[in-house]
């Protein structure tokens, strides 16, 4: 990854290289937050804020965390941060709490996370990291809110729990189940493949070192990828 | 070497400074996320009881309650909220009952059912003022009778067990045990055995009539007062001269009782006569008609993949006047579906009829398929007594 | 009895009706990556089950006996993956040593199930959802159980695709999860079966 400055390590995240939608990662919590916008965009929110912060630690200890212990160093500093913004969520927003469940503290093994701690933060300073965080949280943040949209619009006929009174007769409730979730996933990630007229960045360049698995997935999984580019 | 210690210390502290950060932030969490869950309890509470405050969960082990009540709390304005399970037509109908300081009910909500009908949402608004003295007379809906009687029964409990808990005594038998303990003290030679009569004559001053299964004798209800007949038809409860004498002769009525056999199938299959859905008839000597009908229920008409036909009729027993006016009505069986259509089996059902004549039994309510089909089969009762009489006259 | 029908309700529930992968997509990670051939997708779900009934032993226990005794409930997440993590790594060096062949065969997917949240997923579903210790070992046997029938049928289907024509901008992930979708709409199906097995 070439840096041509800050504005692009922020906007790459949104866009061109938006985690959900062209780099794939997270996508159980996508699937799985996605059948209300305010659940979206909780979750959103909250890997938001895990994601800049575990970059910022992260990148501030770079020098500091040996290497052979690199990840299950960075897996405690995700995990702290997880159980932080899960209690605070629970203390102040109990409603947003009881609709994400347990993908709240699933957000420790969102490979988005652990992927930019290893690819980025632990490589770059710790303003570049900062944003690094943020592009990728709003990019997340946005896809996963443009997912709830069509899926609660289209499928309970409210947005944001706010009823859509003439929507209510033509609801297409198959869209908030979850193969609804899968179908919806899948022909936003070929639309974007049309926007992006193909160009997008092959995944393995980007986030598998970071992924434990790594080793075994590089044949596999990510050949899905590389035949594509 | 070196590297390894290097390792596990600077392991060691990042885990420790997390552990510090999580320590804090749930130090200063905690409180907040254990208010919000007493509120939640709480306002399922205030829901039922608006006005109560605050409120205190009762340790009920030391008392003796209905079996309905799992959970009492007591609030601040001394109402209480009692949380009841009951059994409607599936397992688990749970309700939280508000009962305000002076005995009156302030709410009642329904937290969880798998009922079929969806009565028990609305149902509860009914209940809302009454105390432990009227709630019996508030209706139950027909056709969802075992739901709503259950969900009604249940409140009573909880008003029952609000004076109990408030250090009153009262009676928290069932009406089924009130009635069994009744009869057993007017005839304990019976040994607690009783079969309820099907009367076939009009038979004044008397409510109904218990036999002892082992011939010791009888009960006949009047009103409040249960008075035992022995096997001799002596009166044997004390009571004042009027009323044994209504007593005796009604004993004396029943066991007169005499009758014939109408063979039915003279007028089967074809044409269909109104005698078709007729399974038997008899004839008193004083010109009564005792009718076995076939109703055409949801054991015949209906059937899902849920609740599958059974191919079966209801058969009712229903004794008329020849001037065709119902003197007793009584299921003797039916297959329909459980919980639903299977109130038709219900006292509280067919004991609606008795006293009908067919210009006004269309005034018993019936929602269901099964329901429906009985209250046609009454219908067809009082058809075939008319044409039994026309034949009879010729 | 009793305790018998409760077991197979949950046994049955968490294969058929809340199927991990299909209807609380937990897992969907290998489940899109690991499915290309039939032996990587049975590989890798009898790797998963057997983590996740290990990891279920293991964090039941601690919860009950060490994180609530103490008053430490909030440090669930972070136990659990490090125990999940040090349970994936021990039982790679273990397998290593005592049963090279079994190693060869199943050691290569264990790495990827430390970030399966599959995994953590149904240990903690085990907590939350009350469970006791031998209905937690069901629930986790049957989102095993589960994990590996969806692969299974997926990879099946997956070798289909890959023989056929796709439009350009459905090829890879896309086309993978509208044929996902169809299996997870097939499961739905199942929805309301287990309650009325008993009934």
């Amino acid at each position: 990854m070439k840096n041509n400055g800050n504005l692009s390590i922020f906007a790459n995240g949104i866009l061109k290289e938006n985690p959900v939608l062209v780099l794939i990662l997270g996508t159980c919590p996508t699937l799985a937050t996605t059948t209300n916008v305010f659940g979206a965009f909780g979750m959103g929110i909250a890997a938001l804020l895990v994601l800049v912060c575990s970059n910022f630690l992260i990148s501030l200890l770079r020098k500091v965390i040996p290497n052979n212990v690199r990840i299950p160093c960075y897996i405690v500093i995700i995990a702290g941060f997880v159980t932080v913004v899960e209690m605070l969520v629970k203390a102040f927003l109990p409603a947003l709490y009881e609709l994400l469940g347990v993908y709240l503290a699933l957000i420790v093994v969102n490979c988005i996370i652990l992927g930019r701690a290893e690819m980025f933060a632990s490589k770059n300073t710790v303003g570049k990291s900062v944003l690094d965080g943020l592009g990728m949280g709003i990019g997340f943040t946005l896809a996963l809110c443009a997912m709830a949209t069509i899926r609660e619009v289209f499928g309970a006929a409210s947005f944001a729990g706010i009823a859509i009174p003439f929507l209510a007769d033509y609801k297409i409730e198959f869209l908030v189940k979850a193969p609804g979730g899968m179908v919806v996933y899948g022909l936003l990630i070929a639309l974007v493949y049309v926007l992006t007229s193909g160009k997008a960045p092959q995944k393995k360049k980007f986030a598998c070192t970071g992924c434990p698995g790594a080793e075994f997935c590089k044949p596999e999984a990510c050949t899905m990828e590389k035949e594509e580019a | 070497m070196k590297n390894l210690i290097k390792s596990i210390v600077s392991l060691v502290c990042i885990c420790s400074v997390v552990a510090v950060l999580m320590a804090l932030t749930n130090a200063f969490t905690a409180p907040i996320i254990a208010k919000n869950e007493a509120q939640k309890a709480n306002a399922a509470l205030l829901e039922v009881l608006p006005d109560g405050g605050s409120f205190e969960e009762i340790d009920l082990s030391t008392y003796t309650l209905p079996k309905t009540v799992t959970a009492a709390y007591r609030a601040e304005n001394g109402g209480y909220v009692v949380k009841l399970t009951t059994t409607g037509y599936s397992n688990g109908l749970i309700l939280m009952c508000g009962i305000r300081a002076d005995g009156t009910i302030s709410g009642v909500a329904c937290l969880a059912s798998t009922e079929t009908l969806g009565h028990e949402k609305t149902y509860g608004q009914n209940l809302v003022d009454k105390t432990a003295d009227t709630i019996m007379s508030v209706d139950i809906v027909s056709g969802a009778t075992k739901t709503t009687g259950a969900m009604r029964d249940a409140v009573r409990d909880a008003l029952n067990a609000t004076i109990i808990l408030g250090g009153g005594s009262i009676d928290i038998r069932t009406e089924e045990e009130i009635l069994a303990d009744n009869l057993a003290q007017a005839l304990p030679a019976a040994n607690g055995e009783f079969e309820k009569y099907f009367f076939v004559e009009v038979v004044e001053g008397v409510d109904a009539i218990y036999l002892a299964k082992n011939q010791s004798g009888a009960v006949c209800v009047v009103g409040e007062q249960f008075i035992a007949v022995d096997a001799e038809g002596n009166v044997i409860t004390e009571c004042d001269a009027a009323l044994a004498a209504s007593v005796t002769a009604a004993v004396e009525t029943i066991s007169a009782t005499e009758t014939t056999d109408i063979d039915v199938t003279a007028y089967n299959p074809a044409p269909k006569t109104p005698l078709y859905y007729v399974e038997s008839a008899k004839r008193t000597a004083t010109g009564n008609y005792i009718l076995e009908m076939r109703a055409v229920g949801y054991g015949i008409l209906g059937g899902d993949s849920y609740h599958p036909a059974s191919g079966e009729y209801i058969l009712i027993r229903v004794s008329l006047t020849k001037e065709g006016r119902i003197i007793d009505c009584l299921t003797l069986s039916q297959a329909e579906t459980d919980g639903v259509g299977s109130v038709c089996a219900d006292e509280k059902f067919y004991g609606q009829f008795d006293g009908k004549t067919q210009d006004n039994y269309e005034n018993v309510d019936a929602i269901t398929i099964t329901t429906n089909g009985y209250k046609e089969a009454i219908g067809r009762a009082f058809e075939a007594v008319k044409f039994l009489e026309g034949e009879a006259q010729e | 009895m009793e305790v018998f029908k409760t077991l197979i309700v949950i046994l049955l529930s968490s294969v058929l009706v809340n199927n991990y992968v299909l209807s609380r997509f937990l897992g969907i990670c290998p489940f899109l990556g690991v499915s290309k051939k039939l032996n990587q997708a049975v590989g890798m779900g009898v790797s998963v089950t057997a983590v996740m009934l290990l990891a279920t032993a293991v964090t039941w226990p601690i919860q009950y006996f060490v994180l609530d005794r103490f008053g430490l409930g909030y440090m669930q997440t972070i136990v659990f993956i490090l125990i999940i993590a040090a349970l994936v790594q021990m039982v790679e060096i273990l397998l290593k040593k005592f049963s090279p062949s079994l190693h060869k065969g199943l050691g290569v997917y264990l790495p990827l199930i430390t970030t399966n949240c599959a995994v953590l997923g149904v240990a903690i579903n085990n907590i939350t959802d009350g469970f006791n210790f031998v209905e937690s070992i069901v629930s986790s046997l049957g989102c095993g159980l589960g994990f590996l029938l969806a692969m299974v049928l997926f990879s099946g289907i997956r070798s289909r695709i890959d023989e056929s024509e796709v439009p350009r901008p459905f090829r890879g992930v896309a086309i993978t999860l509208i044929a996902a979708s169809f299996i997870s709409l097939a499961f739905m199906g199942f929805a309301g079966i287990v309650d009325k097995l008993f009934a």
